[in-house]
């Protein structure tokens, strides 16, 4: 069973120009484990800075944020690290793919927190590619690939060290509708066949259409949840 | 530690990690080179022998001493045996541009007071009997094509003969010395064939003689000889100066300057330019990485591992640059050690020498790349995705 997220009046500040802004504001969510979670909002409602607060990538000013039974406020750096490493993998706009290295290499580059094998590391790395229909071109670098190969490499990668829970922040906001539709039934795919607890980051109503929950974010509030006609 | 990560990201930029690997590399073929210099004067120093003594006049190497000396100072205790060294300054007919070193000696003390010499080819004996017979040393007898029974011909410059040719000395015997002591470009003839052409009329030129070496006996007191040799000549006519030949090494060679404190600081300079260099290489490249530090860090790589990737980074560099800089070094040492003998005895690289360049890609690589590493690390995920990439 894949891990629920939880957030407890969870509270996040940042300093601007010597004001105090509020960005997440005392919230209170709880995302059940195995589903796809479509997070909206306008620009600047906190969106990014929740995820990186569910994915280990920001302190939480107060509150507890609990990801199975792990509280990732209670961790350090080097712990947070060491978490993310096993438990959450990450999607971003910008694809975020290492240049230098090829599609293979870039999935295999989080094995190498793993005790795998270098053999072991690579078939996993074949196997991951082979999931987003890029058994074709596990050589290739970042540059010879269009941006919705990149992005199936970078969801390969996300999915490579086999994590429960998978954060896209703005999947598809690079790519034409054609080419986003394929990286959606991708993540639909992980979500249904493997059970990977998925919350994305949108702007796109017909993305977020792929989702079995969408939350609403306001202003550092939290607004409706809908469950998708059809689904849940 | 992501090996093909490090090495493609060397890789990755090609011109700048091969000017940079570059740069290094000159710079540790240079602070050897210089370093092997150092070393070779002091290993010469280091090298001179404990008994031997040398005299030359009070005012300057450059002035002779007379003959008569020799029988003076042979009544000093301690004293074994007195050889008498007279710079020649001839040039080789056949190459005229060329220098090497030719000194008139005594046959019968000089190769036993030189114990670190050998004859190689010929002998010495024969040397000892034919009076316009010469030594010469094995590099330069290669360097020449010299053998054993050969007429070389030299023209004096201090010496002339009257008849207007070249003077002429046989080869009796090739030597090779093991000790920076003595080189193995030199020519030694007989100093009685140099007196008996100028007390002849066969030749023109000064008649003495610049330095003599003393050779004590097992257990004499230096300072006891130095002392009564300089007292012996206090009046005159001519007052000298007795010295170890470690301290007569010292000032032969102090006559170039302070010659190691400056290629010292030529080499510190090399450094400082070089260190600059690669921190500017380790600073562009960690800056154009941001994005990717942050995802290797989202993806769950430590602080640590982050920064010590780019600290790997610039190690590498610096000790590609370094092996490329000692192999260069090592490939020119045997020619430049042949060059050079004449004047730089002893240059070579050892191991302290192998050690510093070493030292210097390790040194160098660390400090570059600490900066860069430390601005990695401290880097958050978040402020290295957001910027704009
Ligand atoms: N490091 C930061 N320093 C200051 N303000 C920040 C920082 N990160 C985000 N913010 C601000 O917090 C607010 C929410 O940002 P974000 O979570 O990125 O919004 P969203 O992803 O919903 O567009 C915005 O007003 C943004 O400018
Ligand atoms: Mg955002």
């Amino acid at each position: 069973m894949a891990e629920a997220i939880q957030l407890r009046s969870v509270t996040k500040a940042y300093q601007r120009a010597g004001e105090s802004l509020r960005v997440l504001d005392e919230l209170d969510l709880t995302m059940a484990g195995g589903t796809f979670y479509a997070l909206m909002g306008p620009s600047g409602s906190g969106k990014t800075t929740l995820l990186n607060l569910v994915g280990g990538l920001d302190h939480a000013d107060s509150g507890a944020v609990l990801v199975g039974d792990v509280d990732l406020t209670r961790l350090d750096g080097g712990e947070l690290a060491a978490w993310r490493a096993g438990n959450v993998g990450f999607v971003f706009q910008g694809f975020n793919l290492l240049p230098v290295l090829t599609a293979r290499e870039n999935v295999e580059l989080p094995l190498q927190l793993t005790p795998l094998s270098r053999r072991q590391r690579r078939a996993q790395a074949e196997r991951a590619l082979q999931l987003v229909g890029l058994g074709d071109r596990m050589d290739h670098k970042p540059r010879e690939l269009s941006g919705g190969q990149e992005q199936r490499v970078a969801i390969a990668r996300a999915i490579a060290t086999d994590p429960q829970v998978i954060l896209a922040d703005e999947p598809t906001g690079d790519l034409d509708r054609t080419t986003a539709d394929a990286v959606l039934q991708l993540l639909q795919r992980l979500n249904r066949e493997l059970g990977k607890t998925i919350l994305m980051v949108t702007h796109d109503p017909q993305a977020a259409g792929y989702a079995d929950k969408i939350i609403h974010l306001d202003k550092g509030k939290l607004g409706r949840i809908e469950t998708n006609p059809g689904r849940g | 530690m992501p090996w093909k990560l490090l090495w493609r990201n060397v890789v990755g930029h090609p011109v700048r990690s091969l000017l940079t690997v570059g740069a290094v590399a000159v710079a540790v073929f240079l602070v050897c080179v210089l370093n092997a210099v150092t070393s070779g004067l002091t290993r010469t120093l280091d090298a001179a022998a404990a008994n031997r003594l040398l005299v030359q006049s009070a005012v300057s190497l450059f002035v002779d001493l007379p003959l008569s000396y020799q029988q003076k100072m042979a009544s000093v205790p301690g004293i074994e045996a007195i050889c008498k060294w007279q710079w020649f300054g001839g040039r080789y007919e056949q190459d005229k541009g060329g220098f090497f070193a030719q000194f008139g000696i005594d046959p019968e003390t000089f190769l036993p007071s030189y114990p670190e010499m050998k004859i190689t080819k010929g002998s010495y004996d024969d040397f000892k009997k034919l009076r316009t017979a010469c030594v010469v040393g094995d590099e330069l007898a290669d360097k020449y094509g010299w053998q054993v029974g050969q007429t070389v011909p030299i023209s004096g410059t201090i010496f002339q003969r009257t008849d207007g040719r070249p003077w002429e000395f046989t080869v009796a015997a090739i030597y090779r010395s093991s000790s920076p002591a003595v080189d193995n470009q030199t020519l030694w003839f007989q100093f009685d064939y140099l007196r008996e052409s100028l007390e002849q009329g066969g030749a023109t030129g000064p008649l003495g003689v610049g330095v003599y070496m003393l050779r004590m006996a097992p257990g004499t007191d230096p300072v006891a000889v130095q002392q009564a040799v300089d007292a012996m000549f206090e009046n005159g006519p001519q007052r000298v100066q007795t010295t170890t030949e470690a301290e007569f090494n010292r000032q032969f060679i102090s006559m170039l300057g302070d010659v190691p404190t400056l290629l010292q600081m030529i080499g510190g300079a090399v450094l400082f330019a070089i260190f600059f260099a690669v921190l500017n290489t380790m600073l562009m490249a960690g800056r154009e990485r941001t994005r990717d530090l942050g995802v290797m860090k989202a993806l769950g790589f430590t602080d640590r591992a982050t920064g010590m990737l780019l600290v790997a980074e610039s190690l590498l560099l610096c000790g590609l640059g370094a092996a490329a800089g000692i192999g260069v070094g090592l490939l020119a040492e045997a020619p430049f050690a042949v060059a050079t003998a004449s004047f730089l005895p002893g240059f070579g690289f050892d191991e302290g020498t192998l050690l510093l360049g070493a030292a210097i890609a390790v040194g160098v690589g660390l400090v570059a790349g600490v900066l860069p590493g430390r601005r990695a690390a401290r880097l958050t995920a978040i402020a290295a995705l957001r910027e704009v990439g």
